[in-house]
């Protein structure tokens, strides 16, 4: 079999459409998925329990689902139960959001509960009020501990968007195979479709270690 | 000449403590009178109650009854409705308390760690806030480690880092709950002798240790403290020395035989 990649070159502009897209929708769901599991994390704690039960529900709900499903779900049966129109990107968005907002709102309530009672002690003997005591002493130690697990997630939402192209949302994946079938060249295109989620994702888990050593010899937590 | 009278600094009266709901008992009504300039050492057998009393002067702890005054102010007391603790908060501020464990904020580098409550509680200038801290560190020979991180620091480093915060505030009253305990023996001394050199200030204190070396050295009047009351109570040479409870006794020999 005789491999020939310069096809692809024809294909170029179309390519970079599909990453463009790819990497749009994972950068807004990282940022809407993030602070919404730092809200949900915070709710997962709360002593109201109407709070705790539909924020419990919620988490379990999306972890304990395919991510697959909760696509086509948001893409076909929401429109239908709420009888508006979506656009795909703004249905993509949705499903991510939700699904990133999920996993890092357990990764933010480890994160808070890693936090001792003596800290809280300290905080006490201080004087610091309560508002200094969130954003000075629990904020800052709540993040840099969650930083790590943190960017896992993002790498894993990087790759698990490549989902969409099933509901027919044109990024790179889905550009990726119809290039594919309609040049029937299914190795030169989808190796490189590969080698592209691989150069970006790789440095990012990289990047994860080294962050997480930085961190734990710094802080030593 | 010292003063034959002067008013208590702190003034506990009849504090009671429970925890599961009144099924153990930690303080059975602990009277307990201290004057300016005292140093007060607490020691007894673990779970006597020591700490706990630590705890509940920091405003640490919610009481079932009794009060405290500090100063000839209403301090803390059981508020008419039960389960309810009144603390006078511009009180608790005038009193500093450093840990066994530390507890150092660890995302904040040391000069961090001594501005933070002094720049956020009193709204001090944070180039001033700076200076005070760095003239304490130097003090307290750690003047080279202002911009370390607490996981940078040996446990003898932390603690008297602890201590520099905790001063920072210009308390009027320091608590010093098991402060040497979680040390390498070898650090021990350099704690030690940094709560001396504040002794030597005439800052009152009030201090729970098993270090019986310690409490002698630093102590101007020594409490014994059992199944959550006070058994006995004198200088150090007697409590210490030549107890006359029996329980002081009994407690004494063991631990000093312990020691030896």
């Amino acid at each position: 079999m005789e491999l020939d990649f310069s096809i692809l070159s024809k294909f170029q502009y179309a390519l970079r459409l599909g990453l463009w897209t790819t990497l749009k929708l994972t950068v807004i769901c990282i940022v809407l998925g993030c602070a919404l599991g730092f809200a949900v994390g915070l709710a997962r704690t709360s002593r109201n329990i109407a709070v705790r039960a539909v924020s419990s529900a919620y988490v379990e709900f999306f972890r304990g689902t395919p991510v697959l499903v909760q696509l086509f779900w948001i893409f076909f049966c929401l429109p239908l139960m709420l009888g508006v129109e979506l656009s795909n990107f703004t249905s993509g968005v949705v499903a991510l959001t939700l699904y990133m907002g999920a996993i890092t709102s357990e990764t933010f309530r480890a994160s808070l509960k890693s936090i001792g009672p003596e800290q809280f002690d300290a905080c006490v003997a201080l004087g610091l009020p309560r508002n200094v005591q969130v954003i000075n002493v629990v904020l800052p130690q709540a993040v840099l501990r969650a930083i790590p697990t943190l960017l896992s997630n993002c790498v894993s939402l990087f790759k698990e968007s490549a989902l969409v192209s099933a509901v027919g949302m044109a990024d790179l994946m889905f550009v990726g195979q119809n290039i594919s079938n309609n040049t029937a060249r299914p190795v030169e295109v989808l190796t490189v479709v590969a080698l592209i989620y691989f150069v970006i994702a790789f440095p990012l888990t990289r990047a994860v270690s080294v962050i997480e050593a930085r961190i734990l010899r710094k802080l030593a937590i | 000449m010292a003063m034959s009278f002067s008013l208590p600094l702190v003034k506990m009266q009849a504090l009671h403590k429970s925890y599961a709901d009144g099924a153990i008992q930690v303080l059975k009504g602990i009277d307990i009178e201290m004057k300016p300039g005292e140093r007060v050492v607490v020691i007894g057998p673990s779970g006597g109650g020591k700490s706990t009393l630590l705890r509940v002067m920091m405003g640490l702890e919610k009481i079932d009854s009794g009060s405290v005054t500090f100063d000839g102010k209403p301090y803390i007391s059981s508020g008419v409705k039960e389960s309810k603790t009144v603390i006078d908060m511009s009180v608790r501020r005038s009193i500093g308390m450093v840990f066994q464990h530390y507890t150092l904020f660890p995302h904040l580098n040391v000069l961090q760690n001594l501005t933070l409550a002094p720049c956020k509680v009193r709204g001090e200038a944070k180039a001033k806030a700076q200076d005070r801290a760095q003239t304490l560190l130097e003090r307290f020979g750690l003047g080279a480690k202002a911009k370390a991180y607490p996981a940078q620091l040996s446990g003898g480093q932390k603690q008297r880092v602890a201590i520099a915060r905790a001063l920072m505030l210009d308390p009027k009253l320091m608590l010093f709950d098991e402060v040497t305990s979680a040390l390498d023996p070898e650090l021990v001394g350099e704690v030690e002798q940094v709560i001396l050199q504040l002794a030597a200030q005439n800052m009152p204190m009030m201090i729970v240790t098993h270090d019986m070396w310690f409490a002698r050295n630093i102590a101007s009047r020594v409490i014994f403290c059992a199944g959550g009351v006070v058994v006995e109570d004198g200088p150090p040479e007697q409590v210490l020395g030549s107890p006359k409870e029996e329980r002081t006794k009994e407690f004494i020999d063991r631990v000093f035989h312990i020691n030896q």
